[in-house]
């Protein structure tokens, strides 16, 4: 079976391998979180290893894979396996590209987690601040692993958000107009053009960090260069990152409110429109994240309103999720329920953001646990409320199985009550000085109770994913299949059987209006069909894109050791299967060897 | 959900001695003042989506006796979505004005002129400590000492790595950088002794890298300055 992953083209699959890597990960990040919750839970704390070195690599290693390696790969393995399904894709556009995406994130996830185990792990942060990050400071191999680890996986992203972005232009099912597509689908559309836009930044400042470090350049620092132009560059990419990860969540939410209200979604037109210009806005807001820096009255007043605009969008989000419920028939499934512990949860840490908004007052919160606990609030509220819920809603498309709904809502009310004991204390905490990132406070600081009441809430959380992990073990030895429309759906992925057969689609539903399969289910009749769509897009069980990233990967371990040898041997590798690549044509088993058209 | 009402009730009861909203000297104040004016407007905006919340969901949710209903099709409501894209958009405004106001004037400058009036104090950063030189040339590590009821003016540089200077009650942060002097001004500060701190992750013992503050009579600042640095 494991060979079969390694080969396969499948969105399906790909997204399910997504997922599994997303959660491995998320345990060890949320381990990591629980180290650094253990040394802050009394005053002069000295808990096992975890003072001055060991507690910045925690950190910065939480960070790191919270954000890249289990907030994005669950994310786009939801996507891929949602999407296709919702459009009426039969997968995605370039399956081979698809693969080779994933398998650049996996080569990229690996090389950060393999630190660790030969203790190199980097400490410079997960925002990697210049020049900390650069090599008369933080000498030795450590922060290459992040500057590698990051720029092969972004990489990968960038590969899957065109893929995603053609997907969505190219492959709908007939009849689904823009106006007719899911609010998930729309939202990976848009995400997809930030990733485009905000990890291709990303990759250029990775890149000058490289030059930097391994070869002495002064991009950052010296007389020509400055520390500021890393920050600029991170946050040009650091923020729109944030609505990358915020966006599909919408998407998500909005999909299952509407299923759970047996309702069609209020306002869908503003509803598009409001997440299209979160995307713009987003890229106007870069260094509010810099108030403290220097750069002046003028900067500083104009990124705090650009700030404050950004929330009349998301405001109109919330208000058309309240109105969407409004006379319905509000169903309190666990899908449902993370979405109505996002609503709340999710105000609350905009509602600070706003605070953060005001420059001035920004000047007392920046880098405090004030900071901390809005972006935590924001992030899991969205993100990761989303993940869970998005994952309860299509287990049954992604395995077949339903998952247990009392243990689902174990999982969610004691994660959502850690989720708020752990992070509102911290509210206060940043306010009575606490900075970010240190490991220890005294007595006399008099944020004790605050910040033991945060530990307590941290380990609530992490035995809610007990439940987590019960609940599937409990559903899969079960092994009750369910039907194709397990949730009473609206969308096209409930025409199909559970799990998503290999081919999908056949024959080809027509999309008349928003939520078709619904307003078909309540008239009685069935959608119609078409056999003449396009033909899916070709796929074969390759090892190519696996070999692909793991020959970046050898480049890039050289790259970190200066072991140039085997740098030129990766490259060496990495060409040769481009040269191979470029000679294979999956179309010849389809139109046999000669190209008809010739 | 009556558990984060009352961790609101929580955070506005404990406002009472929370470090910042202390505030000691003019510049805090303002801050102070700006933290506390969006907070409750905001709380306008969490109760309000608060109330409706807990109203629909209640209101909405599924028995029995509406198992068989369905919900009427509405697609959205004109006036209702205009009135939630105008109504934030002034609440913003009333948030902008005070903003813009102080941020204008509070915000860290590029180097200005020495000869301004107030007290001048170079404040240099370094793993992991900080040091104090005063306008007569006298240095003091890691704590510092200012005349109460004057503008002092710090003019912060580092010698390596990025760090962030802070006295929660004195006023906000202002990044100290390597290569690039910055300019801040604290006006007014009270007496008292207070605590500075690196807000800046720079490395290995960041969290050590604290000084102390103190507040003097403008004689007593007038006699330090003289005095030979211990």
């Amino acid at each position: 079976m494991i060979w079969k992953y390694l080969r396969t083209m499948n969105h399906r699959r790909i997204g399910i391998m997504y997922i599994l890597f997303g959660i491995i990960y998320f345990f060890r990040a949320g381990l990591d979180a629980l180290f650094i919750r253990a040394q802050l839970a009394i005053p002069n704390n000295d808990f096992w290893v975890f003072q001055g070195e060991k507690y910045n690599e925690v950190f910065t290693t939480h960070g790191t894979l919270m954000i890249f390696f289990v907030a994005m790969p669950l994310l786009l393995g939801l996507m891929n396996i949602a999407v296709p399904l919702q459009i009426g894709a039969r997968d995605l556009a370039f399956p081979f590209l698809n693969a080779l995406g994933f398998w650049l994130f996996f080569a990229g996830s690996l090389f950060f987690n393999i630190a660790f185990f030969i203790n190199m792990t980097p400490e410079v942060g997960w925002t990697g601040y210049t020049p900390l990050s650069r090599a008369e400071y933080t000498p030795g191999a450590g922060t290459e692993f992040y500057v590698f680890g990051l720029q092969i996986s972004g990489l990968g992203t960038i590969f899957t958000a065109l893929n995603l972005i053609v997907t969505i232009m190219r492959h709908r099912a007939p009849g689904m107009k823009y106006t007719r597509m899911p609010l998930f689908a729309w939202a990976t559309l848009i995400t997809s053009f930030l990733i485009l836009i905000a990890f291709t930044v990303l990759a250029i400042a990775l890149y000058l960090l490289m030059f930097d470090r391994l070869f002495g350049t002064g991009f950052f620092s010296g007389e020509e260069g400055d520390p500021i132009f890393w920050q600029h560059l991170f946050w040009i990419f650091g923020h729109p990152e944030v609505y990358i990860l915020a966006l599909p969540a919408f998407g998500i939410f909005s999909d299952i409110i509407a299923t759970f209200s047996r309702k069609r979604i209020f306002g869908y037109p503003v509803m598009v429109v409001s997440i299209t210009l979160i995307g713009f806005l987003g890229f106007m807001v870069w260094s509010h994240h810099m108030f403290t820096v220097g750069l002046g009255p003028m900067a500083n007043t104009f990124f705090a309103i650009t700030t404050m605009a950004i929330a009349v969008p998301t405001g109109i989000k919330v208000f058309n999720w309240l109105f969407t419920m409004r006379g319905g028939v509000i169903h309190f499934t666990t899908p449902m329920l993370f979405a109505l512990g996002f609503i709340p949860s999710f105000v609350m840490g905009g509602v600070t953001g706003v605070m953060l908004s005001v420059s001035a007052a920004d000047f007392q919160f920046h880098d405090t646990h004030f900071v901390v606990a809005h972006f935590h609030y924001v992030i899991i509220a969205s993100t990761i409320l989303g993940v869970f819920a998005g994952l309860y809603y299509w287990y049954p498309k992604i395995t077949g199985y339903i998952l247990d709904e009392k243990l689902g809502k174990w999982h969610f009310w004691t994660f959502l009550i850690g989720f708020h004991l752990t992070f509102f204390p911290m509210h206060i905490t940043g306010l009575e000085g606490m900075p970010r990132r240190v490991y220890t406070y005294t007595q006399a600081d008099g944020i004790f109770l605050l910040n033991a009441a945060s530990t307590v809430g941290a380990f609530l959380m992490g035995i809610s994913m007990l439940f987590a992990v019960w609940n599937v073990y409990i559903t899969h030895k079960k092994g009750e299949k369910v039907g194709n429309d397990p949730w009473n759906g609206r969308t096209l992925e409930w025409t199909e059987a559970s799990p998503a057969p290999e081919h999908t689609f056949e024959p080809m539903p027509i999309v008349d209006e928003i939520d078709a399969f619904w307003f078909a289910k309540i008239e009685n009749r069935s959608l119609a069909t078409t056999l003449a769509v396009r033909i899916k897009p070709l796929e074969q069980e390759t090892i190519q894109p696996f070999f692909i990233a793991m020959a970046l990967l050898v480049i890039c371990t050289g790259l970190t050791f200066t072991w140039y040898w085997l740098t030129i041997a990766g490259a060496v590798l990495l060409f040769s299967l481009l040269i191979v690549r470029s000679f294979t044509d999956e179309r010849e088993s389809f139109y046999g060897k000669e190209d008809p058209y010739e | 959900m009556k558990k984060i009402v009352w961790l609101f009730m929580l955070i506005f009861l404990a406002g009472c001695n929370i470090t910042v909203l202390q505030p000691k000297s003019e510049t805090a104040s303002e801050q102070a003042f700006l933290i506390n004016f969006s907070f409750w407007l905001m709380m306008i905006v969490v109760v309000t989506v608060f109330t409706l919340f807990i109203r629909f969901v209640y209101k909405y949710r599924f028995t029995e006796k509406r198992k068989d209903d369905l919900p009427e099709d509405v697609k959205g409501n004109r006036k209702l979505e205009i009135t939630w894209i105008v109504l934030p958009i002034l609440l913003l405004i009333v948030l902008a004005v005070p903003t813009i106001a102080i941020t204008y004037e509070q915000s860290a400058k590029a180097p200005q002129d020495r000869k301004k009036n107030g007290v001048h104090i170079d404040v240099i950063g370094k793993q992991f400590s900080w040091t104090f030189q005063y306008e007569n040339g006298k240095k003091e590590m890691n704590r510092l000492v200012i005349p109460e009821g004057e503008p002092i003016i710090f003019h912060l540089t580092s010698e390596d790595v990025i760090h962030s200077f802070w006295a929660p009650k004195l006023g906000g942060k202002v990044d100290v950088m390597p290569g690039k002097e910055i300019t801040y001004e604290i006006k007014k500060p009270e007496k008292g002794s207070y605590q500075g701190k690196c807000a800046e992750y720079c490395g290995l013992a960041h969290a050590n890298m604290t000084f102390k503050t103190k507040v003097v009579a403008k004689e007593d600042y007038q006699e330090y300055l003289i005095q030979e640095s211990q």
